[in-house]
């Protein structure tokens, strides 16, 4: 880990703040009163910019993970996680296995008790793709991630990805090499601590519905002492046009 | 007094046992058809329209609207006791004088109800018309006409019996689309190379372009001054604009980077001695 980049969690900002993290620089700064200034620039020299004007004279912001479903922009829901090396379970055998995950990063402008969704990007966009799970004409579209096998939730990549768990089961009478995981990533929360990041777990189990094999992949929410990232919703201004004719 | 009125109307008679009274009555029943068409029409945009999709909601409701309408009228006439059978023989011969005139409205009409029961595309669907200049999004189905939003803005009116009848190709009925794309390389080129150096180029640069299915590379052709290789990459549906516009712009930089040669057609000429 670089010592160098600013953790998750509460900033107070009285006159300025700087953020550093993987190929991100963002700056928060006091431009009059009860007026501040949002910057954040990446490795490309992009520039995102936005006035902030509050009721108050100090700025509180969250920086916290969050879904990595917004970049490069919102079209779906459902994670592919592509396990590099397959985990293969016999029959009527489980395990337990740690993921990493990607993450993207949310900021939240905290006022009166409640979170407002600033800005949201992610620090490793070289690998914030696309992926097709089944056939184009009927498939679904997830977004996709190449993963490895990691001891505990202690592995997590601070800015770039979240330890998620999984919960492997195999009813089956065969074994079973298990490559991947498409499960639908809106019903996982993210919590962090520090630097840190992890996911919800999952339940995966494999068994027979009739005659077909299948993995029953649901969410289950954990006990931790981390604390629970907030939902980023994209706010932007949709013009609504009438499209009847009368 | 009012009893006195009421008398007084029934007995004008305007035409062959239509008196003043039940046209009266009559008024009152299509004014009260007019209202409760309309109370339901509200009720129906109110409560189930929202469940409905947008053109066939408002197809519907035009339908109850009209249909109350027409009731209340049938309801007059029938209290009325007026015989409307010299009427009703005048109307189909006049019917058939109008049907021959307006032969491309009705088949109009008739072409949309089509449309609204087989529905190939929906509102918002983006569509394509091969063999025409029409594509864009679909804004609406109505009683005579489609209306399509064209790519560059405009808005194009299409006449329901003629788009019908089209080859409509829709471009959002799956989740994911192919872009394709051509470029030549020089014969002396490794092509596993220049594949190679393409792939990872659109790979890191196109962040639209699917890592499954992978983008694929084809030998299209062993050209005059060129190898031809086929690019085809796959993308969410609605991002063709940034990838279709882009890809060839993609490889060209891959390659060239590489130092791989784009060729362009060249003649060897020679002269006869002399």
């Amino acid at each position: 880990m670089d010592d160098t980049f600013s953790n998750y969690g509460l900033y107070d900002i009285d006159e300025f703040l700087d953020l550093n993290l993987p190929n991100i620089e963002i700056k928060i700064k006091k431009i009059s009163e009860n007026v501040f200034s949002y910057t954040r620039r990446d490795s490309e020299d992009d520039l995102i910019e936005k006035i902030i004007p509050i009721k108050s004279s100090k700025l509180q912001v969250e920086l916290c993970p969050i879904r990595p479903l917004n970049f490069p922009a919102m079209r779906t829901s459902f994670m592919y996680l592509d396990i590099d090396t397959p985990v293969f379970l016999s029959e009527d055998s489980s395990a337990t296995v740690f993921l990493r995950c990607p993450i993207e990063i949310g900021v939240f402008l905290v006022h009166d008790n409640h979170k407002d969704s600033l800005d949201c990007f992610t620090c490793d966009p070289l690998n914030s793709r696309f992926c097709l799970y089944g056939p184009p004409e009927s498939g679904t579209l997830c977004k996709y991630a190449k993963t490895e096998i990691v001891e505990s939730y202690d592995d997590s990549i601070p800015f770039i990805n979240a330890v998620l768990k999984i919960n492997l089961q195999n009813q089956l009478s065969k074994g079973l090499s298990i490559g991947k995981v498409v499960f639908q990533m809106s019903e996982n929360s993210i919590y962090y601590k520090d630097s840190k990041a992890i996911f919800d777990s999952l339940f995966a189990v494999m068994k027979k519905k009739l005659t077909i094999e299948i993995i029953d992949v649901n969410s289950e929410k954990i006990q931790t002492d981390f604390t629970l990232s907030p939902t980023y919703e994209k706010i932007e201004t949709v013009k609504r046009m009438d499209m009847g004719v009368e | 007094m009012a009893l006195e009125f009421i008398s007084s109307l029934s007995e004008i008679e305007i035409t062959g046992g239509l008196t003043l009274l039940t046209l009266f009555i009559g008024a009152i029943i299509m004014a009260v058809g007019v209202i409760v068409a309309r109370t339901v029409r509200i009720l129906f945009a109110k409560y189930y329209a929202p469940k409905l999709p947008q053109d066939s909601a408002k197809n519907f409701g035009k339908l109850i609207y009209f249909g109350i309408i027409i009731l209340s009228f049938l309801v007059f006439t029938s209290t009325t006791g007026v015989d409307f059978s010299g009427l009703l023989v005048a109307g189909g011969i006049f019917g058939i004088v109008i049907g021959f005139a307006t032969q491309s409205v009705v088949s109009n009409l008739i072409s949309g109800i089509f449309l609204m029961i087989e529905k190939p595309v929906k509102q918002g669907d983006k569509i394509e018309i091969p063999g025409s200049d029409v594509s864009g999004t679909l804004l609406d189905i109505s009683t005579f006409s489609v209306r399509v939003k064209k790519f560059d803005g405009t808005i194009i009116r299409i006449p329901n019996e003629s788009f019908f009848t089209s080859n409509i190709r829709s471009l959002s009925s799956t989740p994911v689309r192919r872009t394709e794309a051509m470029i030549g390389i020089a014969y002396k080129e490794d092509i596993d190379g220049a594949i190679s150096v393409m792939d990872k180029e659109i790979r890191k640069s196109m962040k639209y372009v699917l890592m499954l299915p992978k983008p694929e590379f084809r030998i299209n052709e062993l050209a005059d001054s060129s190898v031809n290789i086929e690019i085809l990459v796959w993308h969410p549906r609605d991002d063709w604009d940034q990838v279709g516009p882009i890809l060839l712009k993609v490889a060209k930089k891959a390659l060239d980077d590489n130092g791989i040669e784009i060729p362009f057609p060249q003649r060897v000429i020679w002269n006869a001695k002399d």
